[in-house]
């Protein structure tokens, strides 16, 4: 394999055409037309880091992305599984003190939120190529939820592959009505001690739950809006503080340690130990389900006072060296047919990234007649009441406050 | 070629190796942890880093739990290790069956170790649920917290039943390559069987447990893998909160996190230099 592409290589240079698969001039790519770049990633490979925790969310990118990208447009999709996305944007900045400017390893990541900020931070993205993208016309950005990545300005350094909504879980068997509000749940945690806790923060989900409290304890998010600001941080952070530390003592364990992760909370969840668990991917519920990991009894749902929601992106490192691979890449993962793919339930079962309004008229037919999951709490019904993200700064500052004041 | 020249050449990839990953990165951790990261804008050297770590109470609680994990499981897996070896160096039936038992733990990972003890020891793992079917516990919570816990018991479970055949191998060795020629005599003097272990047999055999012991306690104070399988959400171990500020998404905390692992890697030189300096003195006490 090797050899035939170096003979390529040789051939192609030799014809005086640009050499294959060293697409690190993000500028000049701005400026082609998309065909010129997909003749130009073609025979080439994509390094794409990506969480890579569940089973199906593999399986999708690896056979059916990998599969059309391989079929259509001869190019190899490496998947790179992490545990944090931090470790790829680690592995970006290490290149860059390097000095390694245009042969990164990374050629796409899977990311959202405070890495996002942190890509933006240390100028590690490639941008200004949305427009080369032929479905980048699918992409609704007049919607803020989009434009805006936890709000940090998204200005052409990503595109959105889906979007999520938090919910909740129960086992139907043991709990006839769980509790349907942040102040119920207080109540039902104390009259119900040892049943739930959550993951300690950093942990991404765990984070997510702390925020519903804030939110709570806020009187609503619209406080919390905005630019970081320390007086207003200031008050929600001392109620939030009052409530987690006044529930502790009824947690599992007795608040005496936190789960780290969210898969310790599945786990703690599957075996019996607690009996609610929550994620910010509802269909995770249903393949649980599937898989046995969880009873056929389990049912997902979300809060009358609203469940946060977001959107997860995909970016390219500014040091890349596979631009055109990783731009066909990106304008696959944007095509309605593979948002409808991911969509279903038995595949990932998430909510598209796309306007799917935007889309061809079959497809479209196709997605708005996709069977639910009965664990999985349909979309329609959570979108009902969804609650934005804060930026990053304040999610920063509500992780360092929670360890300082609950978590010790 | 002169035998120097050969040396040098001979050891040349290895120390290349060492030299260029291991120093460099070492090196480059050095640099970071006195705030100097261009990438980010941090060009003035200066020791804020470890000064925020040195005063800060969580660093201090880590190391502490660190220290006390290190410790206990060393400590522990020695004295089952000799027993162990006491016991085997002996002529028995089944003996060789008995021997490989004994060692089969080393060539498991540690990780699928951890999963082990995870799936035994959790509140709901075999024996939470062997006590709820005898009727001896109601629900998860009654069982004893053995993982996730803050006298870190699960962790040094795990150490201890991974390192008892690593040290028992070598002392074992060294006991069958000793024969029992000095024990015998001892007692033919009139020592009794217990004098004869404490003042010939171990301080014998105490270079061999010594220096299987500093591995160990140098393994298990830099590890990070089995406290973070196992540990508590807080205190966490060293390496895990070092990992941890590593992984912060803020790029200011960088620095803080080379500190701590310099500062690890430092900790663990002294402690091995002292626990030398203090066994050797008493080898020859």
């Amino acid at each position: 394999m090797n050899r035939l592409m170096f003979a390529a290589l040789l051939a192609t240079s030799a014809l005086g055409s640009p050499v294959l698969a060293d697409t690190a001039d993000g500028a000049a790519l701005n400026a082609s037309s998309w065909d010129q770049i997909v003749a130009q990633a073609k025979g080439g490979e994509v390094n794409w880091f990506m969480w890579g925790g569940a089973d199906n969310i593999n399986a999708y990118v690896k056979d059916y992305v990998g599969g059309i990208l391989k079929d259509q447009y001869d190019i190899t999709l490496n998947q790179v599984p992490l545990t944090d996305t931090v470790e790829a944007v680690n592995i970006v900045l290490g290149e860059k003190e390097a000095g390694n400017l245009d042969a990164g390893s990374v050629d796409m990541i899977w990311i959202n939120g405070e890495n996002f900020r942190t890509m933006k931070q240390g100028s590690l993205a490639y941008c200004g190529y949305t427009a080369v993208l032929p479905n980048n016309a699918l992409i609704n950005w007049d919607n803020p939820a989009i434009a805006n990545d936890f709000g940090v300005p998204v200005e052409g350094c990503e595109v959105p592959w889906s979007r999520a909504q938090f919910a909740f879980a129960y086992d139907s068997a043991k709990i006839d009505k769980p509790p349907q509000s942040i102040p119920e749940l207080l109540d039902w945690i104390k009259a119900n001690p040892g049943q739930f806790t959550y993951p300690a923060p950093p942990d991404f989900t765990g984070s997510v739950f702390i925020r519903h409290v804030v939110y709570y304890a806020a009187g609503g998010v619209d406080s919390l809006m905005g630019d970081f600001d320390q007086a207003r941080y200031d008050a929600a952070a001392a109620k939030t503080w009052a409530i987690l530390n006044e529930i502790e003592p009824f947690l599992w364990r007795e608040g005496a340690t936190y789960p780290t992760s969210i898969t310790q909370l599945n786990e703690l969840f599957a075996n019996g130990e607690v009996a609610l668990n929550f994620n910010y991917e509802p269909s995770q519920f249903g393949i649980g389900v599937d898989s046995g990991q969880y009873p056929a009894t389990v049912r997902s749902y979300g809060l009358s006072d609203g469940t946060i929601g977001n959107t997860n992106y995909t970016i390219i490192p500014f040091n890349s060296p596979h631009k055109a691979a990783a731009l066909v890449l990106q304008n696959v993962l944007l095509d309605a047919k593979v948002q409808l793919e991911k969509a279903k339930p038995n595949v990932w079962g998430t909510t598209p990234g796309i306007d799917m309004d935007r889309a061809p008229a079959d497809v479209l037919a196709e997605f708005e007649a996709l069977p639910s999951h009965p664990s999985v709490v349909p979309h329609a019904e959570l979108k009902k009441h969804s609650l934005p993200e804060l930026q990053a700064a304040w999610i920063s500052a509500i992780e360092k406050g929670w360890l300082e004041n609950v978590g010790k | 070629m002169s035998d120097r020249l050969r040396i040098a050449l001979l050891l040349a990839p290895a120390l290349a190796v060492i030299g260029l990953l291991f120093g460099g990165g070492l090196v480059i951790a050095v640099m970071r942890s006195f705030n100097w990261m261009p990438v980010i804008g941090l060009t003035e050297p200066n020791l804020d880093a470890y000064r925020n770590v040195l005063s800060d109470r969580d660093f201090l609680q880590s190391f502490l739990l660190s220290f006390h994990i290190s410790f206990t499981s060393t400590l522990i897996s020695a004295v089952i290790a000799i027993a162990a070896a006491l016991l085997l160096r002996k002529t028995f039936v089944g003996r060789q069956t008995i021997n490989f038992l004994f060692q089969l733990n080393l060539t498991v990972p540690h990780i699928v170790g951890a999963i082990g003890i995870l799936y035994l020891f959790s509140q709901s793992g075999s024996f939470a649920r062997l006590g709820h079917a005898v009727g001896m516990i109601d629900k998860p919570g009654d069982f004893p917290a053995l993982v996730f816990d803050p006298w870190a018991i699960g962790i040094i479970l795990q150490y201890v039943w991974k390192e008892v055949p690593f040290i028992g191998v070598i002392v074992l060795a060294q006991m069958q390559a000793l024969g029992t020629d000095y024990e015998s005599v001892a007692r033919s003097l009139g020592a009794s069987r217990w004098q004869a272990f404490r003042h010939v047999l171990l301080p014998l055999i105490l270079p061999g447990v010594l220096s299987a012991s500093v591995i160990v306690f140098a393994f298990t104070f830099g590890a990070y893998e089995i406290p973070a399988l196992l540990g508590a959400s807080h205190p966490q171990a060293l390496p895990v909160l070092a990992y941890k500020s590593y992984t912060d998404v803020d790029l200011a905390s960088r620095p803080e996190a080379m500190a701590m692992a310099v500062i690890i890697a430092f900790l663990s030189g002294l402690m091995i230099w002292i626990y030398l300096r203090a066994t050797r003195a008493a080898v020859r006490g």
